[in-house]
């Protein structure tokens, strides 16, 4: 995609969600959500391929599907309060209607079918922005009507979140499918919190993205989408082989870990409120989704031969890749544990 | 603490930037004088504890098994230098990295004071021990192995998590030295059955009791020497420090509560003991062995009695040291024969005499031959739960018996008899390894002339 053009849907991108996430008026929110999605529709379909325009239709299907939902919980709220500023929404059913659109934009079930398919089909830079940027604009709507939303309607949607994301998984080779099973978990994770605390919801929101982010470039850096091309990256990279080790572990959530902050918080979270069956129920179901980080590991890092590659040519080869910031993310996808007590003043 | 804590941080950069010839030297020497710091903590009040700052204390229970990790990890080092001499250099400092990691968090969660860091640091721990055993094993079984010992482990210990994050909103703090006091007692309810369960199973599964121990002859069998030594040193010690920890919550449901895991011990030290009976891996029998005499410990632990406590510490200590030792002789029968099989490496007492010398003196503590500490931990386990029922002295004298049958067995197998006529080529022993078994029996010896300092908080 020539340079200007990038630059000018990229910001579309960024304005879109920024326009949600600064807008006190549902109108723009709205406005915001359909620039956000019409703008990432050509960074899905950089390809040409029959495959990233299907991803990028059913993409397009169930966002503007979710908006519609979202303008008629919208409408319905406009028609019981009369206002469109945005506040708690104190009537159920437009309550309902929201978390619902917003839960179909987020991916959490029962409207996961669309995450692992669209990220499947689309290369795994624009799998990067669609796993990580899209998520910022409708939590912050769920944020914000968070107060209102009906907990019952989020606890179920998050167990059965947990659950998908941690089966969908476990069968899957392809690493784009994989990392979106795992979205589909950790938007699980997010919104069990989010009646009781909506701090710990953005606290699992950062860490998340900083992890996530940092998997796809490392991923990116082999170009591997599936795990047996991961499985060559000892050649190439062997440091990266043990970067990717921390990264699935900090994914999984395993102490020391930075991915454990979150799950520790939202389980103290919903412990304070007497959601121990809840608590314990996702913590175990957790450990689905490590079983094929670990399995990643094992193809990747866990099996390296006892020598590297003795090529001689491999330091004229220079990283071509965009990485940007990949050890600031690493760094804190795996070391920011003893730092917990100020995340959770920061947020 | 930080006079150990910071020393042991600081040999990570002292492997990655040591020349090539140095790494084993620099490393083993160093550790050592950081175990050293930690023979001044051994010096404990009896009826009260050392508390160096908000986060770390030391009392009479934590010190030795303190001790205990510190003194390994010198050992672990001399041990591994066989099997990777052949690894690039790279590998090799990962290896020590990883051990040195790993020995931070232990010590780390030897003196904790609150639980809640315990609990991170229990679960850190399993990261290393996980890359060192399937990284650096052997055999293609290791992977399972990994997985078994991870995922074992974590299904026992969410629960933990869950149920530590409830009873700080219901005490306020999870400070060990304060929740001795604060405890409320523990009424029979499902609910808190329910907490007790959530509470003890970690430990359970890390001691292991019996029937969660399918992980335990796995992970000990494919991991290197040195996560050998580690896993059966100290990490099975955690559990029973864990556990000697949160049973201060969790009276009188203990005296309820505790039969089908008493039930589950008392059988399974049996079991266990038997299964060494007919085994032909030698690594095997050991690990077997480990899981026998923990049961002991889960025993002991239970019945909550002071004779108990202190035969309890006194054993994990004594166990710890000697299956380790038993585990370097193992390495070195595998080092020169390349298979764990004992029969294909018989009759050794003619070839390396002084490593006969070796095995008769780890045979003999592993069967609780007295004056050892084995002996002192065994009895007292073995006088405190007959004092808590009367029956348990037949399946105690069964187990003891068996004890001694498979460690004769273990000894007479490899060592006496008529040795096969293929291992003539064998390599004489390195003083590194006579010396390893001598670091190794030097503190069971010491320990035996003065037990007061490992026999807990309760004498």
């Amino acid at each position: 995609m020539k340079p200007p053009i990038l630059t000018i849907i990229m910001s579309t991108v960024i304005s879109g969600t920024i326009m949600v996430l600064i807008s006190s008026h549902w109108l723009t929110i709205w406005i915001g959500f359909e620039m956000n999605m019409l703008a990432i529709i050509p960074i899905l379909m950089k390809k040409f391929n029959p495959r990233a325009m299907e991803a990028s239709t059913k993409y397009f299907l169930t966002q503007a599907t979710a908006s519609m939902l979202l303008m008629l919980g919208i409408t319905i709220n406009l028609l019981l309060t009369g206002q469109w500023a945005v506040l708690n929404m104190p009537d159920p059913i437009a309550s309902n209607m929201m978390t619902v659109a917003l839960a179909m934009k987020l991916g959490l079930s029962p409207f996961h079918f669309w995450v692992p398919e669209v990220t499947q089909g689309i290369p795994l830079s624009s799998g990067m922005i669609l796993l990580t940027w899209q998520k910022i604009a409708p939590l912050s709507i769920l944020y914000q009507i968070s107060p209102s939303t009906n907990p019952n309607l989020l606890m179920a949607m998050a167990t059965m979140s947990v659950l998908m994301g941690g089966w969908g998984g476990l069968n899957q080779t392809q690493l784009r499918k994989i990392l979106a099973y795992s979205s589909i978990a950790h938007m699980g994770w997010m919104i069990a919190v989010t009646t009781y605390n909506p701090t710990l919801m953005l606290l699992n929101l950062v860490i998340y993205i900083m992890m996530t982010l940092g998997a796809f470039m490392l991923f990116m850096l082999n170009s591997s989408t599936t795990t047996l091309s991961l499985s060559h990256m000892w050649n190439k990279f062997p440091l990266i082989t043990s970067l990717i080790l921390t990264i699935m572990l900090s994914l999984g959530g395993l102490p020391p870990l930075s991915g454990f902050i979150p799950k520790w918080m939202i389980i103290h979270e919903l412990t304070k409120n007497n959601m121990i069956i809840m608590a314990t129920f996702m913590a175990i179901t957790a450990l689905l989704n490590l079983y094929f980080y670990m399995r990643l590991t094992y193809a990747t890092t866990l099996t390296l031969f006892p020598s590297m590659n003795i090529m001689k040519m491999k330091w004229q080869f220079e990283n071509t890749k965009n990485t940007t910031l990949l050890p600031l993310l690493i760094v804190i996808s795996t070391m920011l544990l003893p730092l917990s007590p100020m995340m959770l003043t920061l947020l | 603490m930080l006079k150990i804590i910071i020393p042991t941080m600081m040999l990570i950069p002292l492997t990655w930037l040591s020349k090539p010839s140095m790494i084993w030297i620099n490393t083993t020497a160093y550790s050592m004088l950081i175990s050293l710091i930690g023979l001044t903590y051994l010096n404990q009040f009896t009826d009260n504890n050392l508390n160096f700052s908000l986060l770390f204390f030391t009392d009479s229970l934590s010190a030795p098994l303190l001790m205990l990790t510190t003194w390994l990890l010198p050992l672990m080092l001399m041990a591994s230098q066989y099997h990777l001499s052949k690894e690039t250099l790279t590998r090799k400092k990962l290896y020590i990295t990883m051990l040195v990691l790993l020995q931070l968090f232990l010590i780390m969660t030897f003196t904790a004071t609150e639980l809640i860091m315990f609990y991170i640091l229990f679960e850190a721990t399993l990261m290393p021990t996980l890359i060192i055993i399937t990284r650096w094993g052997n055999q293609t079984e290791r992977l399972n192995a990994g997985l078994y010992f991870l995922f074992y482990t974590l299904v026992g210990s969410l629960p933990l998590l869950i149920a530590l994050l409830w009873v700080q909103n219901n005490l306020g703090t999870l400070n060990l030295l304060v929740i001795q006091y604060w405890a409320p007692p523990l009424l029979d309810s499902w609910s808190n059955a329910l907490l007790w369960l959530a509470c003890m199973m970690a430990f359970m599964v890390k001691m292991p009791l019996y029937g969660l121990h399918l992980w335990l002859p796995k992970a000990h069998v494919e991991a290197p020497i040195a996560g050998s030594m580690v896993l059966a040193a100290v990490l099975l010690k955690l559990g029973g420090y864990g556990m000697m920890r949160i049973t201060v919550l969790l009276n009188p449901l203990t005296n309820f509560m505790a039969y089908p895991f008493m039930m589950l011990s008392l059988w399974g030290m049996i079991m266990t003991s038997s299964i060494c009976l007919r085994q032909t891996d030698l690594k095997s029998l050991i690990a077997y062995s480990s899981v026998s005499h923990m049961a002991l410990v889960i025993v002991a632990v239970l019945i909550q009695s002071p004779w108990s406590y202190m035969g309890a510490t006194a054993l994990m200590i004594a166990h710890g040291l000697t299956s380790s030792m038993l585990f370097c002789l193992a390495n070195s029968n595998y080092e020169r024969v390349h298979s764990r099989t004992m029969i294909l490496a018989r009759g050794l007492q003619t070839l390396l005499p002084l490593m006969a010398a070796w095995w008769l003196l780890a045979s003999l503590t592993n069967l609780a031959l007295p004056p050892t500490i084995n002996l002192v931990g065994e009895l007292f386990v073995v006088m405190a739960s007959f004092s808590w029922s009367n029956i348990t002295i037949i399946l105690m004298g069964i187990n003891i018996t068996i004890t001694a049958l498979y460690s004769l067995y273990m000894l007479i197998t490899t060592q006496r008899g008529k040795y096969t006529h293929h291992i003539k080529n064998v390599k004489p022993s390195f003083t590194r390894e006579n010396s390893l078994m001598a670091l190794h029996l030097l503190p069971l010896l010491l320990l035996s002339l003065n037990p007061k300092v490992i026999l807990g908080p309760i004498y």
